[in-house]
């Protein structure tokens, strides 16, 4: 499912993402682990790699390709033994895509999927109706404000990158998930992500229906809402 | 062939920078100006979902000409040049203007109840067709706020996630699949002849064997012919046939027929539904009423046609949506103008019906 910590920066060139170690390794059952040469894979694992899966077919296309993913990890207050055991994990794992699998989730590993969040792109002073009758209150809706301004770095550069690949076999997937909004909203958030530069593949609104059913179909690995992930599958927001 | 209307004169023309403005422009215009606020969409599992497809819910012939002759990426840009022109009704579209007049009285009657009809668009179509299909629904003023583009991959496993309870396809294959997965679905084709059908009333018509029942007679009457059919279904009169893939469809309208009549409106009830069978009265048919009888469901017409043509009777009866298990019966219904759809369940479809056979049962 979606990866909860992660931090985008706009750079000039690559795209960087920041991953705390503990989400890319499982530390946990170390202890259990019996085998010594790495880590057990963690929850974003198989995200990471559907990351290089794109970033090989980017190259692939454009050897000297600047937009990339870039993947740095946060390791901060972990011993020294963790932080060789770390580097050692990361070596042995570079080896393609195919072979590796999240056994828990079966992620596709070939294709990222990006959802954006139709609520928050779609989002204008006209929509504020219909979002109380959902009981978001002022605050949730000056979250909405600053939401729809942070995502649209992001959605330029992917944008971009989408558009390194054709409509078909694309290892970059993006969607629009709008979950309270109606369909005039969702049509607004098309169009306004088409202003960006970004043309999404598939595109979900579901009006106040359940989320959980509808993602766990699409999978996503990356699920920008701004934060307002904690607000899903609740039609009032406590 | 295909009529595409033009925007009417009331619509202000969108252009690709325009976004914000025409939209807001064309939801004001196009929703009720009597209505205040739109009501809500009820929660899946207590709605009767009917899912539909766009090719199916509208005309796009045009369209997939373009796709199957020029590719995918011909196939966007036309469909993104062509944004702010509506698609023209398909062959689902007066069955779904005749869910949502069921819809408007059940509201009025029972405000507080989510037991309606809640019609979601799945279609594999892409995201990029998205921006025409929203402004074609709002064009038609469709209650329809739900909606799946998925983009080239299989529509099916959304169909459990909105607990679908009925699937309308222009593709046999995914009509298939849902049937396998349990959820009663059927495949609809365009014709070039449609009859008028009732604004006012909902009417649902239903063959039995292979549809409401099991495959297992016809199974017989493929095997050993009309005689061994007979005598079969006499022997078996008192054993309830087992159920096909649209009994439980029938069950969910009767459901919403109770709720109608608990306030009184029996007689001018806005569902009615129709048994229309090859079956005969006097021999085979018994066993398909007791059947129902059993299942305590029941049609408001059963009509016994005896190998009879059921072209004739679908003009009289102009369902608005007719479920046959055979492609004969589907094209003879078109043929007359009556709206039929296929579902392609059992024995039938190993062995589809010759023309000069007879088909008395």
């Amino acid at each position: 499912m979606a990866v909860s910590h992660l931090f985008v920066q706009n750079c000039a060139g690559p795209l960087m993402i920041a991953l705390q170690y503990n989400d890319l390794f499982d530390l946990l059952s170390i202890s259990t682990s019996t085998n010594t040469d790495a880590l057990p894979k963690g929850r974003a694992f198989t995200f990471i790699k559907a990351v290089q899966t794109v970033n090989e077919r980017l190259v692939d296309q454009n050897k000297t390709e600047s937009l990339l993913f870039e993947v740095i990890l946060i390791a901060k207050e972990c011993s020294e033994e963790i932080k060789m055991k770390i580097v050692e994990s990361v070596k042995h794992y570079g080896i393609p895509a195919a072979l590796l699998y999240d056994q828990a989730d079966h992620h596709v590993l070939n294709q990222l999927k990006v959802i954006f969040s139709g609520d928050v792109i779609g989002f204008s002073e006209d929509s504020l109706d219909s979002l109380s009758d959902f009981g978001f209150g002022e605050t949730q809706i000056e979250t909405f404000k600053a939401a729809k301004i942070c995502v649209k770095e992001f959605a330029v550069l992917i944008g971009q990158m989408r558009r390194r690949f054709g409509h078909e076999n694309s290892p970059l997937c993006t969607c629009v998930l709008s979950v309270w909004g109606s369909r005039n909203i969702c049509a607004t958030a098309l169009k306004t992500l088409r202003e960006w530069g970004l043309d999404v593949d598939e595109v979900y609104c579901l009006a106040g229906a359940p989320c959980s059913p509808i993602l766990a179909v699409v999978k996503p690995h990356i699920l920008w809402d701004g934060g307002l992930h904690n607000m899903r599958d609740s039609s009032a927001p406590s | 062939m295909k009529g595409q209307d033009p925007m009417p004169n009331t619509c202000p023309p969108a252009s690709n920078g325009d976004s914000k403005a025409s939209w807001e422009d064309s939801k004001d215009i196009h929703e009720n100006t009597g209505a205040t606020k739109k009501p809500k969409s009820p929660k899946p599992e207590n709605a009767v979902t009917i899912a539909v497809s766009s090719r199916v819910l509208f005309r796009t012939e045009k369209e997939q000409m373009v796709f199957e002759q020029q590719g995918i990426e011909e196939y966007l840009r036309y469909q993104v040049e062509h944004e702010n022109e509506p698609f023209a009704p398909g062959p689902a579209f007066p069955f779904v203007k005749a869910l949502e007049t069921v819809n408007t009285q059940l509201r009025e009657l029972y405000p507080e109840s989510e037991e309606l009809f809640d019609i979601v668009l799945v279609t594999y179509n892409h995201a990029h067709v998205g921006v025409r299909l929203i402004n074609t629904i709002n064009y038609h003023n469709l209650f329809i706020e739900r909606f799946c583009m998925t983009g080239g991959t299989s529509p099916i496993g959304y169909l459990k996630a909105w607990h679908t309870n009925l699937y309308l396809s222009a593709d046999t294959e995914k009509v298939q699949e849902a049937l396998a997965e349990g959820i009663a679905a059927a495949t609809m084709f365009m014709s070039d002849k449609q009859i008028e059908v009732s604004e006012t009333q909902l009417r649902v018509a239903f063959d039995g064997d292979a549809v409401l029942f099991s495959d297992e007679s016809e199974r017989i009457f493929k095997a050993h012919g009309l005689d061994k059919f007979f005598e079969h279904e006499r022997e078996n009169e008192n054993t309830l046939l087992d159920h096909g893939p649209l009994k439980s469809f029938l069950e969910l309208l009767g459901k919403l027929q109770k709720k109608f009549y608990a306030k009184g409106h029996r007689l001018d009830c806005p569902i009615r539904t129709y048994l229309v069978t090859a079956r005969s009265a006097a021999s085979s048919g018994i066993r398909a009423l007791k059947t129902l009888r059993a299942w305590g469901l029941e049609t408001d017409e059963a009509l016994f046609l005896a190998g009879a043509p059921k072209g004739p009777m679908l003009e009289k009866i102009r369902p608005h949506i007719y479920f046959d298990d055979q492609m004969f019966h589907v094209e003879g219904a078109a043929e007359m103008g009556a709206i039929a759809a296929h579902v392609p369940y059992g024995i039938a479809q190993k062995y589809p019906h010759k023309k000069n056979t007879k088909t008395s049962k």
